[in-house]
């Protein structure tokens, strides 16, 4: 067991170092930061010093030994756009996209399982084909547009939530105050994108718990238990449910990391300052050590949850680990 | 008592005599330049209240709140009003005005210039503002023009607490055009001493300065809060509290308009303006900035079909300005004739540049003339995020067989491509579509856009580089201003340019703004600023 943790401990090291080596070499096929900064009729000299202070005079191949260096001290650069350290902007959005994405992580779950579960236990019936429309429109209805509507009802026309921003709270790492208050405060302000951006995923979730569901009640153990004469109900709540969650939960899972990485769209809409934004504006901006930053860490969530989910089904399922 | 207010009344005369008297007395003693700076209108003291927001319109850059690493965007200016204050500065009453200092002169022969700062100038942390501060940011100073600014200077003297003089190498007549406050940095006054403690980065996240507004606090890209400076010496601050938010959606500005979250959001031309005009709880200003113009990257070259000059003209003649005003701008912007804003001084306006006329058949007439009666295939570069602007301009040139397609790029990428010229837009069957209200006077915008010498530019032209020679090397104010005309005729009598119309880059303006009805629009009175600055006059209702 301890040399398979220890191989995809490598594997998963491997990964992150091709992943950044990847977005290194990508970014700069974008064009040249400093042209973009420095506006027309910039004095060469200014351009210049631009340049050095980025770090950009250097050959490639410095740019890259200064890069890994730093990530291995933890220091992901000074941002172009935004002028300090990348390393500090990245934390202080972060707890912001991390409310967003749990409250529509739960918005999500609250919405697709039970709804899946009812369309499965009651499969072809009216429940069932409700719980198909919901997935459908979940689906067909992209966020952003979701998130309009929920502006113009209830921001513009019902003056109920507000329609911008986060509110006055903030998580301050220096302030262990605020690491408990930020996630209970100013929820009015996530009710719209948290829902804009669960509604999507709650059709996904509906789907998939459906399926796994019926997978679950269709299998030769659940028939087995049914002919023992055990009540319905608990075949459904103590078989069942258990085993029909597994795709579920993985599912899940990979959908909160989308929603905490990427839910760039929904951020605009709603001006919430994540770390989707902050892409999207790094990204425009060809704010190099920026997107690096951001795609790292991204890249370093998925990597972690690969690696735990892969050490937890060799730990349970030892034909996995004795396999590789 | 009668006597008792006649004393009062003596020594306040006296008082006052003495002050301007002080502002008065030279420093220099030599032959000096005349210098148009308006005096500073110190204006009654009073208790800021309430919460302006404003909306910009992309995200926030910390780096904007230092001005030693000054950009040559004109939205860091708008920073540089909240915290800081510049020695010099364009305000409502005067495009140069006196600010931190009261006093300047500028030698005949340009080789020197010397300030004298008011007495009692604080910094937001008490520490008084000497000319040590003055020396320091100039010394230090490493952004937009800074080559120009340590090329040419010899020396500073600093000749006591409130006194300055620069000693140039040679002539240095743009000096005060270039130190102005509403060109570039190096004329807003850092504190050495906080700088040197809090470092570059300390400083950029918690800056202090000696202007309207003290830096509360800052998310990076996302939200700056400013608190009123109570010992600001020009006034109190009318707002106790400014919140600046970096919102680039436009339907979330106007959105945030609407619900109250802003008071003041920027850059509200287009799709959305009919809305923000229906709206009876919102106000607008047309904020006129700079004039739209089109530019021909490689005209100079022989196959490129805007060599010749009944193509561009065609080109010209093919738009419906008036059209175009009222589908882009809901017939608020102005047909114009010059590619220079008439904001900045020396530009050519009115009967020297006549709103160009609209003219379909004489366009096509000059097409066959010129060798293209079945027109040809362009590509078409519009400032973004104008492309609806541009489709309708495009409409027009197909009318004379102009076909171009639209390249949609983002801001940043655009001005990147611009800002390097022909090495940016290589092909010569480009037409580019832009805008740059700058400032510094027209030869400004021509340094940048008509001369060989500049990166950006894509016109190169013997007569024009003849004019512009004569005009950097004249230290004649008057000649100067007579070559910098002369070198607008040509470009608009060339077509090298063609201005379309004056833009109004609408503002939105939410209830709480204070005056109520129009008004309100007394905030945009700085001339050839694109957003309503000084700060410290904004008044808004208390917070409930």
């Amino acid at each position: 067991m301890k040399k398979y943790v220890l191989v995809r401990a490598l594997y998963s090291v491997v990964t992150l170092w091709l992943l950044v080596t990847i977005v290194f070499g990508l970014v700069r096929l974008t064009g040249d930061p400093v042209a973009m900064k420095a506006e027309a009729g910039a004095d060469p000299a200014y351009v210049a010093q631009l340049r050095q202070s980025w770090g950009l005079d250097q050959p490639l191949y410095r740019q890259y030994a200064g890069f890994i260096g730093r990530l291995l001290r933890a220091d992901f650069g000074h941002s172009f756009e935004k002028s300090l350290p990348v390393r500090d902007i990245y934390f202080e959005r972060l707890p912001n996209s991390l409310k967003l994405g749990l409250a529509a992580f739960l918005i999500s779950i609250a919405l697709g399982v039970p709804f899946g579960m009812l369309s499965a236990l009651k499969v072809n019936s009216s429940w069932d084909n409700a719980g198909k429309m919901v997935a459908l429109l979940g689906l067909s209805m992209p966020g952003f547009f979701v998130g309009l509507v929920l502006i113009i009802v209830f921001g513009i026309q019902l003056r109920w939530l507000p329609v911008l921003g986060k509110g006055g709270s903030a998580f301050v790492w220096s302030a262990p105050s605020t690491w408990l208050t930020f996630w209970f405060r100013d929820w009015n302000h996530l009710v719209m994108p948290a829902f804009a951006l669960g509604w999507y995923f709650s059709g996904a979730m509906l789907r998939i718990t459906r399926s796994g569901m019926l997978d679950v009640l269709g299998s030769d153990y659940i028939k087995l238990v049914r002919l023992k004469g055990v009540p319905e109900r608990m075949v459904v709540a103590k078989h069942a449910l258990k085993n029909s969650m597994i795709p579920v939960l993985t599912f899940a899972g990979l959908n909160l990391l989308i929603m905490v990485n990427v839910a760039v769209v929904i951020e605009v809409i709603f001006n919430w300052p994540g770390v989707g934004q902050l892409l999207y504006d790094a990204l425009s901006n060809r704010d190099f050590p920026m997107v690096q930053g951001v795609v790292l860490m991204s890249g370093l969530m998925i990597v972690l949850l690969n690696f735990t989910i892969d050490v937890l089904y060799g730990y349970v399922d030892p034909r996995i680990r004795l396999s590789r | 008592m009668v006597y008792g207010l006649l004393l009062l009344l003596t020594t306040l005369t006296v008082t006052a005599t003495s002050c301007a008297d002080a502002a008065e007395k030279g420093i220099l003693n030599v032959p000096l330049a005349q210098l148009d700076i308006k005096p500073a209108q110190v204006e009654a003291r009073g208790t800021p209240r309430g919460t302006l927001t404003i909306a910009m319109h992309f995200a926030l850059d910390p780096g904007w709140l230092d001005p030693l690493e000054h950009s040559y965007a004109v939205t860091q200016q708008m920073y540089d009003y909240l915290v800081h204050d510049a020695m010099i500065k364009p305000m409502p009453y005067g495009y140069v005005t006196y600010g931190l200092a009261e006093h300047a002169e500028l030698a005949a022969d340009f080789r020197r210039a010397a300030f004298r700062l008011r007495p009692g100038l604080k910094f937001h942390d008490g520490h008084p503002l000497t000319t040590a501060d003055v020396k320091w940011t100039y010394e230090n100073f490493k952004g937009a023009y800074a080559k120009i600014f340590h090329d040419k200077l010899e020396h500073i003297q600093v000749v006591d607490d409130r006194t300055i003089i620069f000693h140039f190498k040679e002539p240095f007549i743009d000096f005060m055009d270039l130190y102005n406050g509403g060109v570039g940095g190096i004329g807003w006054i850092v504190p050495k001493h906080y700088y040197e403690k809090a470092g570059r980065d300390g400083f950029k996240a918690n800056p202090i300065g000696a202007g309207p507004y003290k830096l509360v606090s800052q998310e990076a890209g996302v939200q700056m809060v400013f608190e009123a400076f109570e010992g600001y010496w020009r006034r109190t601050p009318a707002a106790k509290t400014i919140i600046v938010k970096g919102i680039r959606d436009p339907a979330a500005r106007m959105a945030g308009l609407q619900t109250g979250e802003l008071d003041l959001a920027f850059g509200m031309t287009g799709k959305l303006l009919p809305r923000l005009m229906s709206d009876p709880n919102l106000r607008w200003d047309p904020n006129f900035t700079g004039p739209w113009w089109l530019m021909f990257p490689g005209y100079n070259e022989q196959n490129s079909p805007f060599h010749d000059k009944r193509v561009r003209e065609a080109v010209s003649l093919a738009i419906n300005r008036r059209f175009l005003v009222q589908q882009e701008t809901q017939g608020i912007s102005k047909v114009w004739g010059n590619w220079i804003s008439p904001e900045n001084r020396d530009a050519l306006q009115g009967p020297d540049a006549p709103a160009p006329e609209y003219d379909v058949a004489k366009a096509k007439q000059l097409m066959a003339q010129a060798g293209f009666p079945n027109g040809f295939d362009v590509e078409y570069l519009p400032f973004p995020p104008y492309f609806d602007m541009g489709e309708r301009i495009l409409t027009d040139l197909r009318a004379i067989g102009i076909r171009g397609k639209l390249q949609s790029l983002e801001g940043p990428a655009f001005r990147a491509k611009i800002g390097q010229g022909r090495k940016g837009v290589p092909g010569n069957r480009t037409i580019v579509q832009n805008i740059d209200p700058r400032a510094g006077g027209s030869k400004a915008n021509i340094a940048v856009y008509a001369v060989c010498a500049s990166t950006a530019s894509f016109i190169c032209e013997p007569q024009i580089e003849s004019l512009w020679a004569k005009h950097q090397a004249s230290r004649d104010l008057a000649e100067r201003e007579r070559l910098v005309k002369a070198i607008q005729r040509i470009l608009l009598a060339e077509y090298y340019f063609v201005p379309i119309y004056w833009n109004s880059f609408v503002h939105g303006i939410g209830p709480r703004v204070l005056p109520e009805g129009k008004a309100v629009s007394k905030y945009w009175d700085t001339l050839n600023a694109p957003y309503p600055w000084p700060w410290e006059v904004w008044e808004v209702k208390a917070d409930r």
